[in-house]
């Protein structure tokens, strides 16, 4: 593939626009609250926007569009089954507790919850991974221009980075919500033509659908065995491992996506914003998903259009941009690649925030110096911007040279993950659960998944301790070993809990269920209440899934 | 305080300028597996979402 000079103009006219929102942002930073939390002022369409942006980042566009190829419309579970229930549940049940309890982090609310201990360990983890997760993206996107348009890796990496880096620095976390909303609509509209283009081309869904086997259209009709469908996973896996642990452990407890409504001007705004967000979520299966699966119908219609191979089989993570070559001409391809540059960017942006506030706040401010004035910690937070950068790209490059490595963090990472819903559950709406409780839960739910990974194979990974039983696919496996992590955490965290000498319930006020003021509904018209939202994203949701049966 | 609509008006108003002018200019850049002027109707497209931001920018100023 190769660029016009148009391309480049677009991709210039691009990158300026995002550094000047920075520019014209910089005034708006006086104090480090107004650098690492937005001072609580964004309205909440840009706190919605940003809150789906933050999460879409390339490997989610790339990685979506490679499943919709390999699995079909099953992959829309991520969106239909797995984020949409999970954002409900935070919009109404639990953003009362994060925004009112004035905690400034996810991990400060497990402070303030539970103790000091809980919250280090989750700060520390979540900082890691976040640093870990920009790299590893970073490093994704390097290799895909490498590849694809023969730029080197170091150019597109350290290009990336450095343009995220000045607008992240200059406006802080406004900079990089207002930019997320920039570059989500132009996710949108430079990634729908190519959709829209490549099915037509396909005939249509109907056409797809007589060019394909069965499975790859139908999102339920083959769930109830995990060996009838591609993904291997039967249908208690996939809603309890999925649509439940996963799903409701990255979108209620994550803090990159979190700080995006903690951000909003209101308690009803930060309500409202996974609610709205949810709306443009549950279409973008349309825009990732669809165009995959219209892949391999025109692969198997041989008019031009053959799936990227690799050794003996296909290279799905260039489905996207081999499309593009095929259906953008010069001009439209320079859009498109900048929607996917802009993706990597707000995906980037999110962790470069979050990592920000988490390590300022929660690192720096509890253990390292106390009791400095503000403007010490808007330094701070300043110089972490560069320092989280700069970090991120030492990650790309050892990522490139350590593969394995890469793959052994993400496994840990994942057991560390797995169990830390149940403890924000129970922590949200039991008042018994202690910070004794909460520590140890979340120990032997790490510790569980690393067992229950250690004791069980799937396509040849797992099993370093014994090998007990044998998952059908790594993604069932992964599910599974979801499910055992937060049964795990669930079940301890009760039992130290009950053991252990429960706080004081005046401390607990705006931080535990029963013990908060029921959030007053601000608004009569129903679009400004989050009960209403909330029944109209399910229903359109539940829809959906019937829609692709 | 300043609207972000304005300058993401802006933007996308200048990028459906430059894709609307390749695609009268050069309506013969063609991708291989379409027949559509595809820069000329996401240009209009894109054009027309910049200027709705700008008026609703206008509106509510």
């Amino acid at each position: 593939m190769t660029l016009a000079s148009v391309d480049y103009l677009i991709l210039a006219v691009y990158f300026a626009f995002v550094v000047s929102i920075g520019w014209l942002l910089r005034k708006r930073v006086s104090t480090s609250e107004d650098f690492l939390i937005s001072g609580r002022s964004v309205p909440v369409w840009i706190t919605s926007l940003a809150f789906v942006a933050a999460n879409l980042g390339a490997q989610e566009l790339i990685g979506m569009s490679a499943c919709g190829a390999k699995y079909g419309i099953m992959t829309a579970h991520f969106y239909w089954v797995g984020a949409i229930p999970a954002m409900i549940f935070v919009g109404v049940f639990m953003m009362p507790f994060y925004y009112g309890s004035r905690a400034r982090s996810v991990p400060e609310y497990l402070k303030l919850r539970f103790d000091e201990k809980t919250r280090g360990l989750n700060a520390i983890t979540f900082a890691t991974m976040t640093v870990f997760s920009s790299g590893i993206s970073m490093y994704a996107l390097g290799l895909l221009f490498q590849l694809v348009l023969g730029w080197s890796f170091t150019a597109s990496v350290l290009l990336s980075a450095v343009i995220v880096l000045v607008y992240t620095f200059l406006g802080g976390l406004t900079s990089a919500i207002y930019n997320e909303v920039l570059q989500f609509c132009l996710i949108v509209l430079g990634f729908s033509p190519l959709a829209i283009l490549a099915v037509a081309k396909a005939g249509g869904w109907h056409g797809m659908a007589t060019r394909l086997p069965a499975v790859m259209t139908h999102s339920w009709k083959y769930m109830s065995k995990a060996s009838e469908n591609p993904m291997g996973v039967e249908v208690f896996g996939m809603v309890a491992g999925l649509g439940f642990v996963l799903s409701f452990g990255y979108w209620c407890t994550d803090f990159l996506v979190i700080q995006r409504a903690m951000a909003a001007d209101s308690m009803s705004g930060a309500r409202r914003t996974p609610l709205i967000a949810a709306f443009p979520k549950m279409v973008i299966p349309f825009i990732v998903i669809v165009p995959g699966i219209a892949a391999v119908a025109l692969h198997n219609m041989h008019i031009g259009y053959s799936l990227p191979a690799k050794g003996n089989g296909y290279d799905y993570d260039q489905v996207l941009t081999t499309l593009m070559a095929k259906f953008y001409p010069s001009g439209m391809l320079g859009v498109g690649l900048t929607a996917l540059m802009a993706s990597f960017m707000s995906g980037m942006a999110g962790n470069v925030t979050a990592f920000n506030t988490v390590w300022t706040y929660d690192i720096y401010q509890s253990y390292i110096r106390r009791g400095a004035p503000d403007s010490h910690y808007l330094w701070v937070g300043r110089l972490t911007t560069v320092f989280g950068v700069a970090l991120s790209i030492g990650t790309a490059y050892l990522a490139n040279l350590y593969n394995n490595l890469m793959d052994l963090l993400q496994l840990v990472f994942g057991f560390v993950n797995a169990p830390l819903f149940a403890t924000f559950l129970l922590g949200m709406f039991w008042r018994r659960a202690t910070g004794h409780g909460a520590f140890s839960g979340l120990l032997a739910g790490t510790g569980a998944a690393a067992l229950t990974h250690g004791l069980t194979m799937a396509e040849g990974k797992g099993g370093w301790l014994a090998h007990i039983h044998t998952f059908p696919s790594t993604m069932a496996q992964n599910f599974w070993v979801a499910i055992f992590a937060w049964s795990v955490c669930f079940l301890v965290t009760v039992i130290v809990s009950l053991l252990t000498k429960p706080r004081p319930q005046q401390e607990l006020r705006n931080l535990v269920y029963g013990l908060t003021d029921k959030p007053q509904e601000e608004s009569k018209s129903w679009h400004h209440r989050p009960g209403v939202l909330a029944v109209v994203v399910g229903v359109v949701c539940v829809l959906l899934n019937i829609w692709f049966w | 305080m300043w609207d972000l609509r304005t300058p993401s008006g802006c933007f996308f108003g200048l990028l459906g300028l430059i894709l609307c002018a390749v695609g009268v200019f050069a309506p013969d850049l063609r991708a291989p597996l379409t027949e559509a002027n595809v820069n000329l109707y996401t240009g209009i497209v894109m054009l027309l979402f910049g200027v709705v931001l700008l008026w609703l920018a206008r509106r509510a100023a």
